[in-house]
């Protein structure tokens, strides 16, 4: 109904490979696009600041770790840690005067180094071992970060960030650091979205079916290791320093601890790996859930007059979070993105249900 | 068509299998095992021999399969629907394609793996007497299961599954990446052990040269479809059984090639 | 640093871990008898302490009698474990299954905490806190008593592994298709051994509750299990009690050392070098199986 494809044929191959081949799509994107560029007229500052720009930050980052997960098929146990990397790198370089911009470009590339240290791991091993080793370089950098006081300005110590300057400019207002999150997250997506059309897409996705079965036909399976992690921590480092410029405003270890990594990780999962939409729904519902279960509970037990100690509480929705991620592997391993899928695919052609798309 | 004397002890009723809720592998098919008999299941690539195999042994829900019509029936029993395990202990053993030894393990301990539904005083004996139609086995009983070359993998296979005292013994392309001389001596342990103890056996095989020397009835499977059954003077004999699999046309040329679809497609 | 002092830490290190190798021999068994690696351990280990206390508590039963019921209720968690989380992804790619597991551990810990609350509570063993004197070194009894149970759950599973049970369990972690195709109950030996491993977390469970209290720190052993698994080779029992050794005596000596050098909280570290360290080096460990990859 919402996505006809009646009157539709392209005559070219352009068209067939255009990033949104259906007309229903485009109005669809169109008007999100619009809806998002205008947020702020409309938008309650405590909801722009407090769950869109989160939100869009953290989108930017799970389709960073998507690249690599569910495009190259490597694990990552240690996101978090790059993200982190690249928030040091971005906050130092501010405070040794280089302008925000640049800093930005070269917490990503800081953490692209590192990430090519995560892909040197990922040459050696690959699935249960590649995870395992990723989860003990997050340890090692968790470590690295708190017990130098270089980076981290000493144990248990808190980094201002500094005030972000575009062009000279200075960005405060919550509008700004919206805009901000708004055009980078844009900016992966469109990156993503194109990667599907590229070799190097193809490239990756044949790694991750077979790494040697693509050896075997002239893919060089170690290059293209490297650059996915390369890439994705790049994205993974910029999205670290945006998050803490636009949403933390200040930098401490705990950020990009071993639970954000599992978070991020949880937003590949229950979005869909290797799904773009995906990402966006599964960065919405993680960051989202926990708030949502927490009003829930305590509407709930007001309900039925049961008094939740803070213990109860505190760790309730996350026993809540662990479930849903065990549900959703039993009930749909590819995520939502795959369930909008299925619903797209079905009004796509509605009501002839039994035509073969 | 001569029909078998003895009640067959296993028998498929235009037995259907789809994959994955889509696709069909196996389109009514019917097969009769006489009990203590050998017969050949004979067929191209991907002509549903394995899955009917499996339909058999209950192996396709590991595979996302499943019977959707027919009925399989063992000893006069329907046995759709039931546990692989539970079919192991009622007397079928599959003996998987590609061997499928359990590679870490020891010839000796696969072969123990193998007792699981028999007791424990019986295993001692069975053991014993595998390793007497395997010799090759008993030799190399302590390395590991990886380690061994095609043939005794082979053997190992076929002797695990002896170790389930079958009474019905599946095999599913036993020749498969084997010297000739591997393929004849392995066929003739099958036949030996089919007389001896009145084992039933069904083979699956491509190699149908080595398979019709020692079957006395042959199915022919394509597309999912049973569409030739006889003795095997009777298939030996057939100009497209000659043509199509035992390798008898000489001297093609473009229209005979032409020919071949043509009768291909009649087999259909 | 005196001779004496460091023998002391090596030693004392040894018995420590000793009681990780205990942690760790949880992995090792589902390992060795499904292929499936599992992150839950930590948290399996942590709900064990807490059935106990609850039990001894709660009921007010002595902790004898407490601890072989808290085993026969992780038995059955155990079995659930597998009949409702693994037993649909069968055949999955290993991601799948590695989150799955991850999402137990988080679920289980969360679960543990809202039931009970993050307040450390004792478990004692009446084990006495006065140390044991071998010749001029002090030895931390509870430890000592750790590792000899640890010790005596590895004998017990390496005999074990050696039973008809215990080999078809191993067949059928090499292959889950052809233990069918035998008649293995390929869903019961898995069952089995998770119950197994919740046996093993529970025993787990009570004597690092009793060194060090029962909170949700107890969930952390994962890391040290993990690289003692991983170092010793995840399907070996033997090569987890050495590795257990191993990383006992290099954390001890290496803490000894490091600590005042890096400002504490080197253990850590010392534990993720020794895991990327096996990994890069030895990914199949001392001991374990080289899994052979075919094209």
């Amino acid at each position: 109904m919402f996505f006809r494809q009646a009157g539709i044929f392209h005559i070219n191959y352009a068209a067939d490979r255009a990033l949104f081949p259906i007309p229903a799509d485009r109005w669809m994107v169109g008007t999100l696009l619009a809806l998002a560029a205008t947020a702020p007229l409309f938008m309650n500052t405590l909801y722009l600041s407090s769950y869109m720009l989160p939100w869009l930050v953290w989108t930017a980052g799970a389709l960073g770790l998507n690249l690599v997960l569910g495009w190259a098929g490597q694990f990552h146990l240690g996101y978090a840690a790059v993200m982190g990397i690249g928030a040091y790198a971005a906050v130092h370089g501010v405070r040794h005067g280089i302008p925000w911009e640049i800093a930005v470009i070269l917490g990503g590339l800081t953490a692209s180094v590192i990430g090519i240290g995560f892909a040197f791991a990922a040459l050696r091993v690959k699935g249960l071992y590649l995870a395992l080793s990723t989860l003990a370089l997050q340890f090692v950098m968790d470590w690295t970060i708190s017990h130098v006081p270089a980076i981290s300005g000493g144990t248990q110590a808190t980094l201002q960030a500094p005030d972000i300057r575009l062009l000279g400019w200075p960005v405060t207002s919550d509008a700004g650091l919206y805009y901000v999150a708004l055009v980078w997250c844009l900016l992966v997506t469109t990156f993503m979205l194109n990667l599907r059309r590229t070799a190097l897409g193809r490239a990756l996705v044949a790694v991750r079916e077979k790494d040697y079965a693509a050896a075997v036909i002239g893919v060089n399976s170690f290059y293209y290791k490297l650059v996915a992690f390369a890439t994705s921590s790049f994205i993974a480092g910029v999205t670290g320093a945006i998050l803490v410029n636009t949403f933390y405003h200040a930098v401490t270890p705990e950020q990009f601890s071993v639970d954000v990594s599992i978070q991020a990780l949880a937003m590949v999962i229950v979005g869909g790996l290797g799904s773009i939409i995906g990402s966006y729904f599964g960065a919405g519902f993680i960051l989202l859930m926990p708030g949502a279960m927490n009003t829930f509970i305590s509407w709930a037990a007001a309900q039925f007059g049961l008094s939740l100690g803070i213990e109860t509480l505190a760790h309730l929705p996350q026993a809540l979070y662990g479930a849903l991620i065990i549900g959703f592997l039993l009930v749909e391993p590819l995520g939502l993105g795959k369930i909008y899928n299925n619903v797209r695919d079905y009004l796509l052609v509605w009501p002839f249900g039994y035509v073969k798309k | 068509m001569e029909q078998p004397s003895v009640a067959p002890i296993l028998s498929l009723n235009n037995v259907e299998v789809i994959y994955d809720y889509v696709s069909l592998a196996i389109k009514g098919v019917s097969i009769e095992v006489p009990t203590g008999g050998m017969v050949a299941l004979l067929g191209a690539n991907g002509a549903g021999k394995s899955t009917t195999l499996k339909a058999i042994s209950g192996l396709l829900t590991a595979e996302r399969g499943e019977v959707r019509r027919g009925e399989v029936t063992f000893l006069g029993q329907s046995i759709s629907g039931m546990m692989p395990q539970d079919r192991v202990k009622l007397g079928i053993a599959h003996v998987l394609e590609g061997r499928r030894v359990f590679e870490h393990l020891t010839p000796e301990e696969n072969l123990v793996a193998a007792s699981a539904v028999r007791s424990r005083h019986v295993m001692k004996r069975n053991m014993d007497r595998v390793y007497g139609y395997f010799k090759r086995l008993h030799e190399r009983r302590g390395v590991a299961s990886g380690y061994l070359s095609g043939g005794e993998q082979q053997m190992l296979a076929i002797g695990r599954a002896l170790m389930t005292e079958p009474k019905l013994l599946m095999l599913d392309e036993p020749s498969l990446g084997l010297a000739p001389f591997l393929v004849a001596e392995i066929f003739q342990i099958i036949s030996t052990i089919s007389k001896d103890e009145g084992l039933s056996v069904l083979l699956v095989e491509q190699n149908a040269v080595a398979a019709l020397d020692i079957v006395s009835h042959g199915y022919l499977i394509e597309n999912g479809r049973i569409v030739m059954h006889d003795s095997t003077e009777a298939l030996k004999r057939n100009p497209d059984i000659q043509e199509f699999y035992l390798g008898g046309a000489k001297g093609k040329d473009f229209r005979d090639i032409k020919h071949y679809s043509r009768r291909k497609r009649w087999l259909t | 640093m005196d001779a004496v002092l460091l023998l002391e830490s090596a030693v004392n290190g040894a018995l420590v871990g000793l009681m990780y190798s205990l942690v760790a021999i949880g992995i090792v068994l589902i390992y060795k008898s499904s292929s499936v690696p599992n992150l839950a351990q930590g948290s399996m280990t942590m709900l064990g302490a807490y059935i106990v206390l609850a039990i001894s508590t709660g009921v007010g039963a002595p902790i004898w009698l407490a601890i072989p019921l808290a085993i026969g209720v992780m038995f059955f968690v155990g079995i659930g474990i597998e009949r409702l989380a693994l037993r649909r992804l069968a055949g999955r790619p290993v991601i799948m299954i590695l989150m799955m597991t991850l999402g137990i551990e988080i679920f289980l810990r969360a679960g543990t905490m809202t039931i009970w609350g993050g307040t450390s509570r004792p478990i004692s063993l009446g084990i006495s806190d006065a140390p044991l004197f071998l010749g001029p070194l002090l030895i931390n009894r509870a430890y000592a008593f750790g590792a000899v149970v640890a010790l005596a759950m590895f004998g017990l599973f390496v005999l074990f592994f050696r039973t008809r049970t215990g080999v078809v369990l191993r067949a059928i972690s090499d292959d889950y298709t052809a233990a069918w195709s035998v008649g293995i109950s390929v869903e019961r030996g898995v069952a089995l051994s998770w119950a197994m491993a919740a046996v093993v977390a529970t025993i787990g469970g009570v004597l690092w509750g009793s060194v060090q209290g029962v909170d949700q720190s107890l969930a952390l052993l994962l890391l040290k299990a993990v690289t003692v698994a991983v170092l010793g080779g995840l399907d070996s029992i033997g090569g987890a009690l050495l590795a257990g050794l191993l990383l006992g005596i290099v954390e001890g000596v290496a803490g000894s050392f490091l600590d005042p050098l890096l400002g504490g909280a080197s253990r850590d570290l010392v534990d993720a070098a020794m895991l990327i360290l096996t990994i890069l080096i030895r990914p199949h460990g001392l001991f374990g199986r080289h899994d052979i990859e075919r094209i």
